[in-house]
């Protein structure tokens, strides 16, 4: 294992590379039913990663944040339809008005912690699922908002995966270098213990609401991605069962690696198609892997494999740390 | 004078905690404040830091009415604290425990697009310097040894570049060698970087080796304070610390 | 709106409530001894509901087949939650809320399909039992017999539970364990029992309401979902642990939800959720709750 480990962290770069060919290239190797699942792996990671800027780096449990998705989703299928703006002003309007939402509700449930604060998230997600559902006049109710007009550029599947990916590589991107930073930094000395960080004259609110903003807006971005994706929206966007499925993905691929939520991503979304072709009761599996997960692999996949294959000390800060783990 | 109370109350349900406090600290003095268990020391602490409300009464830091300010920003204007029961960062690396605090006296906390590891790190290795663990940077906070986070957590405090710091109860838990090898660190620092210091103790070696004043707390008040003379010979004091501490106070 | 038709309407009301009060006691029974979140609480209705519908079938042949039905019933859901319990929540006690929460909605998944295997996707009904059948004019209205019953019912169980944890040997434990774990160990109460206790007598009543509700209404797929959230309103608003304060966020829901209707229809569910957060945020410990 060892060996295997070594041969692992030398080749760091090299395996990165070839990760980035295989996603450039996959529309050319695979079949198009493939490659959408990729796209909607791709949109799922991204959610992940916003969410588990609350969960795994500032230690905030949120129950809701398909509350905001949705806002991000609806943002952009309104904007398009309703108010025939451009795709650009569509696409940008999502994480705006994400993290407006973002602002309001987060103002609301960061005034609590631990398990109030989780159900406050609860709380204002159903309300805006409740919203979405009921205001048939302006999101169409349960209806839904169907046939939304993306250019038509975005009709071949390979166009809009790109797309995806370019937009989900730069947020990923973004999302990275914001949890190196000091802020980065901040927000995990929070999830590690948030009385201590007022005493080293952190307003410790302020930190925690700006965590739940930033995750909104990523959220958002999300949203608006499968917006464009599938070309309709739908009030279950915002259903807290859409927040139980963002949860697993970071449970399952491990909330203290930053990798983690897309590893998730790519893991559930591959055992719900496959499991659900296989029988239908495909969710009484899924439902026995969540089990298992929590009870023997709470550190998800990555974390249970950054344990074997974590170096034999912890590398020096400031040396260039493994692009996986922290 | 560089820390002042006056009159301070605090009480929970129908319990005091505190009683009508009054503190007169020095700058450059090394106070410490003694009493037997569920006397209200922590709880003293936790009113001057902002963490607990105060019933009545005022704090007032170098010439500045604090009463009521929230934690963060009484940190910010100076107070740092130590606490008795550990309280670091345990997954973070050592490192990072005390780099972190060095950001928010840097005012990078906010920071969101640098590269954190290429900051700060000459200040952060001066403090782990300090305090004896530059060797440790590497390990997570929470695999050192009890004595180490003890010096962690004294690091963290010190990054915040405090003019008044509170450690409470900083040798708790060690043997004879590591309590004295932590009060002399303490003291050293304290010289370096021109601290006040308020301490609370039980080890009383500590306490009479480098208390420059000492108060006693019992029930919620002072009910006496001195020099360590002063305070050693007192009849009041030792009848109350028989019961609790007789042999640490026979053997002075 | 008439005298009538308001007091109808809160009737209405109430009798829901009663059922949601059935269902939502358990919960925060649980929450407040186990400090546990469980979100399949709702699926343990469920299958309530189910099992109901399979021994009522079942017993058709047998004279008041219903009253055999809800003695049976509840038991038999308690003792799956024994298992529940034994087998998966021990695991996670001393847990973060966060697990609680996706392995009791794994538990969720796991149920629901467990009973679309067992029963089917379709939509079953029991008929209402005899001697509560029927209707009863109440103030100029026909008012069903059976929810009277229901309301009968719910106010038993209250009482019953008060009696339970205020005068007996078993009760005392209960509030022992709940206050302080550790020392209720140091006592010698063998606590890991009473917390599989607690569970079981928290599904039996879930199992209970599952069984009553059924007469009224239909037994289906989905209904795991469309209670449990309206439970968390009101063990939020009644107070994470508290019986009386699950009675009174149990009336206050059904209340809200029966004239909710009438004066913004579209947003009545929306003020559960609006009175949840107004709680959650100035008075968290919930209207009959004690502060941490």
């Amino acid at each position: 294992m060892k060996g295997l480990a070594r041969a692992f962290h030398s080749h760091r770069l090299a395996l990165r590379l070839a990760l980035l060919v295989l996603l450039l290239i996959l529309p050319f190797i695979l079949k198009e039913s493939w490659v959408s699942l990729a796209n909607e792996m791709l949109i799922m990671a991204l959610a992940g990663c916003a969410l588990n800027i609350m969960l795994g780096y500032t230690g905030m449990v949120s129950f809701g944040p398909a509350g905001l998705y949705a806002v991000g989703a609806y943002a952009t299928a309104i904007l398009l339809t309703r108010y025939h703006s451009s795709f650009i002003i569509a696409l940008i309007g999502a994480p705006i008005l994400a993290g407006i939402a973002g602002v309001i509700v987060g103002w609301f449930c960061v005034r609590r912690s631990a398990t109030y604060f989780a159900l406050l998230t609860l709380a204002f997600s159903q309300i805006i699922w409740t919203i979405i559902f009921e205001w048939y006049d302006f999101t169409g109710g349960d209806n839904g908002i169907v046939s939304i007009p993306i250019p038509e550029f975005f009709f071949t599947i390979s166009h809009c995966y790109y797309f995806t990916l370019a937009v989900v590589g730069a947020c990923v991107l973004l999302l990275w270098t914001i949890i190196q930073s000091p802020f980065g930094k901040t927000l995990q000395a929070i999830r590690e213990n948030p009385g201590r960080t007022e005493f080293i004259a952190i307003p410790l609110k302020r930190y925690q609401l700006a965590a739940f903003v930033l995750s909104s807006v990523f959220l958002g971005v999300a949203g608006s991605l499968y917006c464009v994706f599938s070309g309709s929206v739908f009030p279950d966007y915002a259903h807290w069962v859409k927040s139980t499925d963002m949860l697993v993905i970071c449970l399952l691929g491990g909330f203290y690696n930053f990798t983690g939520p897309i590893v998730g991503s790519v893991v559930y979304i591959l055992l719900s198609k496959i499991i659900a072709k296989q029988t239908m009761f495909w969710m009484f599996f899924l439902g026995a892997i969540i089990v298992f997960l929590v009870l023997f692999m709470r550190n998800g996949i990555v974390g249970f494999l950054a344990d074997k294959f974590s170096p034999v000390t912890d590398p020096a800060p400031g040396s260039g740390k493994d692009g996986g783990g922290r | 004078m560089i820390l002042e109370t006056q009159n301070l109350v605090k009480s929970f349900g129908g319990l005091t905690a505190v009683y009508d406090v009054n503190l007169r600290i020095q700058e450059g003095e090394l106070a410490s404040i003694i009493g037997p268990n569920g006397a209200g020391k922590t709880t003293l602490f936790n009113l001057l830091t902002g963490h607990l409300p105060l019933d009545s009464g005022r704090v007032i830091f170098q010439g500045r009415d604090i009463t009521g300010l929230p934690p963060h920003t009484i940190s910010r204007m100076g107070i740092g604290r130590s606490f008795q029961r550990l309280n670091i960062f345990p997954r973070l690396s050592t490192f990072d425990n005390v780099q972190v605090a060095v950001f928010s006296a840097q005012r990078q906390s906010r920071n969101l697009f640098s590269r954190a590891s290429k900051l700060a790190r000459r200040e952060t290795e001066a403090i782990l310097d300090s305090v004896g663990l530059l060797d440790k940077k590497g390990v997570k906070g929470g695999l050192l040894a009890h004595g180490d986070q003890k010096r962690l957590e004294m690091g963290i405090a010190l990054a915040v570049e405090p003019t008044l710091l509170l450690l409470d109860e900083p040798t708790q838990g060690m043997s004879p060698r590591e309590s004295a090898e932590i009060t002399r660190l303490i003291q050293k620092l304290v010289k370096e970087k021109g601290l006040t210091l308020i301490f609370v103790e039980h080890d009383m070696n500590v306490v009479f080796g480098i208390s420059d004043n000492i108060k006693v707390l019992h029930q919620g008040r002072i009910i006496f304070e001195g020099k360590p003379e002063e305070v050693k010979n007192n009849e009041e004091v030792q009848r109350i610390y028989l019961g609790e501490e007789k042999d640490a106070w026979s053997s002075r | 709106m008439t005298f009538e038709a308001a007091a109808g309407q809160a009737l209405s009301g109430i009798s829901v409530g009663m059922v949601l009060f059935l269902i939502a006691v358990g919960l925060s029974i649980i929450f407040g001894t186990l400090k546990v979140l469980n979100l399949a609480h709702g699926s343990i209705y469920m299958v309530g509901g189910f099992l109901c519908f399979g021994f009522t079938s079942a017993l058709a042949q047998v004279p008041g087949a219903f009253w055999w039905t809800l003695i049976l019933a509840p038991v038999v859901v308690a003792l799956l939650g024994g298992v529940i319990e034994i087998l998966l929540l021990r695991r996670i006690y001393a847990q973060d809320v966060l697990y609680q929460y996706i392995l009791t909605f794994g538990l969720i998944l796991i149920l629901g399909e467990t009973c679309k295997f067992i029963w089917g996707v379709g939509y079953h009904t029991v008929s209402v039992p005899w001697p509560v059948n029927g209707k009863i004019p109440i103030w100029g209205l026909s008012f069903p017999v059976y929810n009277l019953f229901l309301i009968g019912c719910g106010i038993a169980v209250f009482l019953g539970l008060l009696a339970l944890m205020r005068y007996t040997g078993l009760g005392r434990m209960i509030r022992a364990v709940t206050f302080n774990r550790e020392m209720a160990n140091a006592l010698g109460i063998n606590v890991p029992r009473v917390y599989t206790g607690v569970f079981m007598l928290g599904c039996w009543l879930a199992g209970l309401a599952g069984t009553l509700m059924p007469p009224m209404s239909v037994v289906a797929l989905g209904s795991d979902m469309a209670v449990i959230i309206e439970c968390f309103i009101i063990v939020v608003i009644g107070g994470l642990g508290s019986l009386p304060g699950a009675f009174l966020g149990s009336i206050i829901l059904g209340l809200l939800t029966a004239f909710g209707i009438y004066i913004i229809p579209k947003l009545a569910v929306a003020f559960a959720f609006l009175l949840m957060i107004v709680v959650l945020v100035i008075r968290p410990w919930g209207l009959m709750g004690k502060p941490e």
